[in-house]
């Protein structure tokens, strides 16, 4: 039985006003993503990657076409429907990590969900397993300022873990790591598709995440070329 | 020069750029220190505005004379011309009076009066007036041909609608007389004297109007060029007891001297403005040398050398100090507008009589007004200079994250802080120079500067205590808070800096105010006072005739009478008053309000006259006090009396030394009354019946006011006084304010970042905004709490160190708890409201350009 697609998108579009003219971040794509998939979504750079990555995490909203996630409707969505939505659906990790540089390890896993609401006790617990798990149980009393890259990165994906999102969304991951933390990072977020069954989308333009792929998307100014990418 | 267009250049592409693109900080600090510029130049031209009329009309009526002579009470015998003219050392002599007269019936429009002698002043004076229509006699030939003519200023004459050949009544002590105008004072020389608002008749018209016989005020002189020390020593020789031969220019020091203190107050005062402005710049200049940390390690790779960073910082300062001056200036000339009316009015009212000429914008003031804005700015720019220019060019390579600064620096402020603020309570103790409290306002320096060091350290503390307590949102703004580090700290020192000022002054006024209701209720206690016209105006210089006396003493509406005789006198350069009253029938029915008692010791030796007191600012100005002797050259007599104790006293004219009446008429029998005072029985529906019954057995020749009109009028020119101290105050808050803004819109701006991950891991709007809030919340109580423990210190120190050092008193300390319970949830709530702009800061940049590399 082929499951629901989880991520249904047409005519999706985006542009940025840019004084009189304007910029075209995503030209209207049609895309159907199925629950599990690892897809790896690929294009040079200004080709609307983060774009549609902000679209799908409710960071941002299209300036037209349909948007349904996990069931919702981004498209028409209110703000505190979005925030909702980024608790319950979407766990997110960046390039750059953003990790909040005055809490400790720990306390950046626990923030969101914290900030959603779930009791104390149980939220520190589920972030210690966590770091135990991706092996940063040593750094857990550290500040953000105090790891290497490649920890920072684990940390913030234990952050977008904590509160169980069906949907991972990562952008640029190993954009600042050297290749072998690079190379970990990408193990870690297949085998969370694999064991976990999360849907996972890695935007990326290099090759790193090819061999993992289920779903290959290329991006060219803004538009899905056609037959997605080929090796 | 090469060199320089090259920083120039620099300076422009990096700094200037960065403050335009920028431009909304850039404007709200602008705007601080243009306001705090403003304020401090407008106080500053408004004071010497009226200083300068002052003196320049003081210079006009001295005219050229070298010496002058004068006696004690102010009566030179006429007699001495003659052998002063006589005199080989003298070239010329003119006897002068001078006095305030007023229209009949206009109370409001008192003017000056100058009785000279027209041709034996021609050397001395030079002034002009326009001759008498079609007829050839000049105005001064009239003057003394004929009695009871008058030459009028030209901006008089225009006021009352004066013209030559009109009759007008003029009103004085000895009563009312018609005048005739002979003719208008060219607006030049003489006739510019009390900005034209003054009338010269002949010195017999003068005495005929006054009733001062024989005597004169002055006799100015002028020396030959080679007069020899012996000469002057023959001419001193000359003269009787009691009369002495001075140097002019006393007048005009000692009254430049008594507004001097007015002048530093308001000028510290209106400079807190400026200080406060001082925060603002040095939190934007920090800002930005801190977050352009990896430009600055970029502009050092490329061969930039620490000067030049600590320079383009500097150059940073400097252009808010230029910008805010050129800002500051246009304000100003409005400002001064408003300002100099109560200013010179409340110099008129408490010192020295001044009617403003003209306004000129003294050039002086403006070029120190810039010199101090520009050296303020860039005072505000140095540390963060310094900090920029530590940055090494290897920097470059790193890619550091942003880190909470470190934490011994907020402990070592803090004790620094600690240093000051212990420093300041023995500094207030070293006594100051007359007038000039400067060790007082530096101890304000020092608390001020104390308590904004230790404002990091009780963020720490602060954010310590709350760290672990309530919600997300909470939690991270405490911990924030905590680590923000100084730049945060700068902006709660400049609202310390503010509520203390607020706090203290609340507390000084109403300190002020309650002890001068004491003043008036129990020292000038009374029904109805009376006193010869225009006594008020002249100091009580004026003896009630004895017709008057007499008919006080044979009223027969029933009531006490206390008559005083005033004399104005000099202890060693210090002006004060003997004021000599029957002390059974004051102490009676009033009081002294007592500094040094005991009261109830002194009281009755006070009454057998076998002393005096004298008032706090006497006992502070003079070093005389309780035990000592005091004495004083009456011109007929000495007077020596024990001083038995000293009271408060809040004349503005110097201190007073109150005797018994008996004990004077002992010495001098025959001193008279300057003045009486009389208490009415409770019941008596009496003042107006008492009134009447003086004005049909006396006529008009008495100045009359009920003791609660006279009271009234007291606390009325006391509020008007601080009504400018408000204004300042205001300002402060107003400058304080837009730190608050400042501050907490460059914290959101720079965290933007970190917002909207927390918005992208599931923070709802809501929730951030309440973070943002509570930061704002912590800042805010900090600031207020620091601010009020920090006035309430400061409020000891101006009631009892800078008022002291300035005017010679103290006040009885009174907290106006109902003024501060009523404006400091005011002030808290302004300053929450300076969060708004902040709030609205957070998510003008959309969450998704979180995704953008940075
Ligand atoms: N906030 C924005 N304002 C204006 N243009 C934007 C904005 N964000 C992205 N763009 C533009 O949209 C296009 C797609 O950008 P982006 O999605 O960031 O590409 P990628 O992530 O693939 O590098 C680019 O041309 C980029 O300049
Ligand atoms: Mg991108």
């Amino acid at each position: 039985m082929k499951p629901d697609p989880v991520i249904i998108a047409s005519g999706l579009k985006r542009v940025y006003p840019l004084g009189e003219s304007q910029v075209v971040g995503l030209a209207g794509i049609d895309l159907a993503i199925d629950t599990g998939a690892l897809v790896v979504l690929k294009g040079v750079s200004g080709s609307g990657k983060s774009t549609l990555l902000a679209l799908l995490a409710g960071l941002d909203r299209p300036s037209a076409g349909r948007l349904v996630v996990a069931g919702r409707d981004l498209a028409g969505a209110g703000e505190a429907d979005l925030t909702i939505f980024r608790r319950e659906v979407v766990g997110m990790v960046f390039q750059n990590f953003n990790l909040l540089p005055t809490l400790t390890v720990l306390e950046n896993v626990s923030i969101p969900a914290l900030l959603a609401g779930r009791p104390r006790s149980e939220t520190l617990r589920r972030a210690d397993e966590l770091l135990a798990w991706l092996g940063m149980t040593p750094r857990r009393h550290h500040f953000p300022a105090q790891l290497s890259g490649g920890e920072m990165q684990r940390t913030a994906i234990a952050r977008a873990l904590i509160n169980d999102p069906p949907i991972i969304l990562a952008d640029e991951p190993t954009g600042n790591l050297d290749s072998a933390n690079g190379a970990a990072v990408i193990e870690l977020l297949a085998d969370l598709n694999r064991r976990w069954q999360r849907t996972v989308i890695i935007a990326t333009h290099s090759t790193i995440a090819d061999p993992y792929a289920t779903v290959r998307i290329l991006l060219k100014d803004g538009a899905i070329v056609d037959g997605s990418w080929a090796d | 020069m090469g060199r320089l267009t090259a920083f120039l250049r620099l300076f422009h592409q990096f700094s200037l750029r960065h403050l335009v693109r920028h431009r909304g900080r850039a404007v709200t600090v602008l705007l601080g220190i243009g306001l705090g510029a403003a304020v401090f130049t407008s106080v500053r031209l408004s004071v010497d505005a009226s200083l300068s009329s002052f003196g320049r009309s003081v210079d006009l009526l001295a005219g050229r004379a070298d010496r002058v002579v004068v006696e004690v009470t102010g009566a030179v015998p006429e007699t001495l011309v003659a052998p002063l003219r006589r005199h080989p050392a003298v070239s010329a002599a003119a006897p002068v009076m001078t006095t305030y007269v007023r229209p009949a019936g206009d109370e409001a429009r008192s003017f000056l009066l100058v009785g000279i002698d027209p041709i034996l002043d021609r050397p001395m004076r030079t002034w002009t007036a326009e001759k008498r229509d079609g007829k050839t006699v000049t105005a001064w030939q009239r003057l003394m041909a004929t009695p009871a003519t008058l030459v009028a200023g030209a901006s008089l004459a225009r006021d009352l609608g004066w013209r030559v050949g009109d009759r007008v009544p003029l009103e004085h002590a000895m009563g009312r007389q018609d005048f005739e105008v002979a003719g208008i004072l060219a607006d030049e020389q003489l006739g510019r004297a009390e900005a034209g608002r003054l009338a010269i008749v002949d010195l017999a018209t003068f005495q005929e109007l006054t009733g001062r016989f024989g005597f004169v005020e002055r006799i100015d002189l002028i020396l030959r060029p080679d007069v020899s020390t012996g000469d002057l020593e023959a001419l001193a020789a000359l003269m009787p007891p009691g009369v002495s031969l001075q140097t002019p220019g006393g007048a005009k020091a000692t009254g430049t001297a008594m507004v001097r203190a007015y002048q530093i107050n308001l000028s510290v005062l209106s400079f807190a403005s400026l200080f406060v402005g001082m925060f603002l710049v040095y939190s934007l200049v920090a800002l930005n040398a801190a977050s352009r940390r990896p430009e600055l390690a970029i502009l050092r790779s490329l061969g930039a050398t620490p000067r030049r960073i600590f320079a383009l910082f500097i150059g940073e300062g400097a252009v808010f100090g230029i910008l805010g001056w050129a800002l500051a200036i246009p304000v100003s000339t409005v400002l001064v507008k408003f300002l100099l009316d109560g200013v010179s009015r409340t110099i008129s009212t408490l010192f020295v009589r001044v009617e403003i000429d003209r306004l000129a914008l003294s050039p002086l003031e403006i070029g120190a007004s810039f010199v101090l804005t520009v050296g303020v700015a860039v005072a505000a720019a140095w540390q963060p200079a310094r900090e920029a220019m530590k940055v090494a060019p290897k920097e470059v390579l790193t890619q550091s994250p942003v880190t909470a600064e470190d934490g011994p620096g907020a402990r070592r402020l803090a004790l620094g802080g600690f240093g000051c603020i212990l420093a300041a309570l023995p500094l207030a103790r070293i006594p100051g120079l007359p007038g000039l409290p400067l060790p007082g306002y530096l101890a304000t320096l020092l608390l001020f500067v104390g308590f904004a060091l230790l404002s990091p350290w009780g963020l720490r503390r602060l954010g310590g205590w709350f760290a672990d307590g309530g919600d997300v949102p909470f939690v991270l703004a405490v911990r924030y808070v905590r680590d923000s580090g100084t730049r945060t700290a700068v902006s709660v020192g400049a609202l310390i800096t503010a509520v203390a000022l607020f706090t203290a002054l609340v507390i000084m006024v109403h300190s002020f105010r309650r002890t001068v209701e004491v003043w008036v209720t129990q020292t000038l206690s009374g029904d109805l006072f009376v006193a010869p016209k225009m006594a008020e105006a002249i100091n009580f210089q004026d003896l009630m005739t004895d017709a008057d006396m007499q008919v006080v003493r044979s009223l027969e509406t029933p009531a006490t009478v206390v008559p005083h005789r005033r004399y104005n006198l000099e202890h060693q350069g210090v002006p004060y008053t003997l004021e000599a009253m029957p002390m059974i029938p004051f102490l009676r029915q009033g009081d002294f309000v007592w500094y040094q008692g005991p009261a109830e010791a002194i009281r009755p030796a006070l009454r057998e006259g076998k002393g005096v007191v004298v008032s706090e600012v006497f006992a502070n100005r003079t070093g005389l006090t309780a035990g000592d002797r005091f004495e004083a050259d009456l011109g007929r007599a000495v007077v020596k009396w024990p001083i038995l104790g000293v009271i408060r006293d809040y004349r503005t004219q110097g201190g007073v030394v109150f005797a018994d009446l008996d004990a004077l008429l002992a010495v001098v029998p025959d001193a008279g009354w300057t003045g009486v005072r009389f208490y009415l029985p409770q019941d008596s529906a009496g003042v107006e019946h008492l009134r009447q019954e003086l004005i049909a057995r006396c006529g008009d020749r008495l100045d009359m006011v009920t003791g609660a009109d006279l009271r009234q009028s007291i606390l009325e020119v006391f509020d008007e006084t601080f009504a400018v101290t408000t204004v300042l105050l205001l300002v402060a808050l107003a400058v304080a304010a837009l730190g608050i803004t400042t501050t907490l819109t460059v914290l959101v701006l720079e965290r933007t970042r970190q917002l909207n991950t927390l918005l992208a891991v599931g923070g709802s709007r809501r929730q951030i905004r309440r973070m943002i809030f509570t930061e704002a919340a912590f800042l805010v109580a900090l600031g207020e709490a620091a601010g009020l423990v920090c006035g309430f210190l400061l409020s000891y120190l101006l009631i009892y160190v800078i008022n002291r050092q300035s005017f010679g008193w103290t006040f009885i300390y009174r907290v106006d708890w109902a003024a501060l319970g009523f404006s400091v949830p005011l002030i808290v709530a302004t300053a929450l409201a300076a969060a708004v702009p902040a709030l609205r800061q957070v998510f003008r940049r959309p969450p998704a350009t979180l995704l953008r590399e940075r």
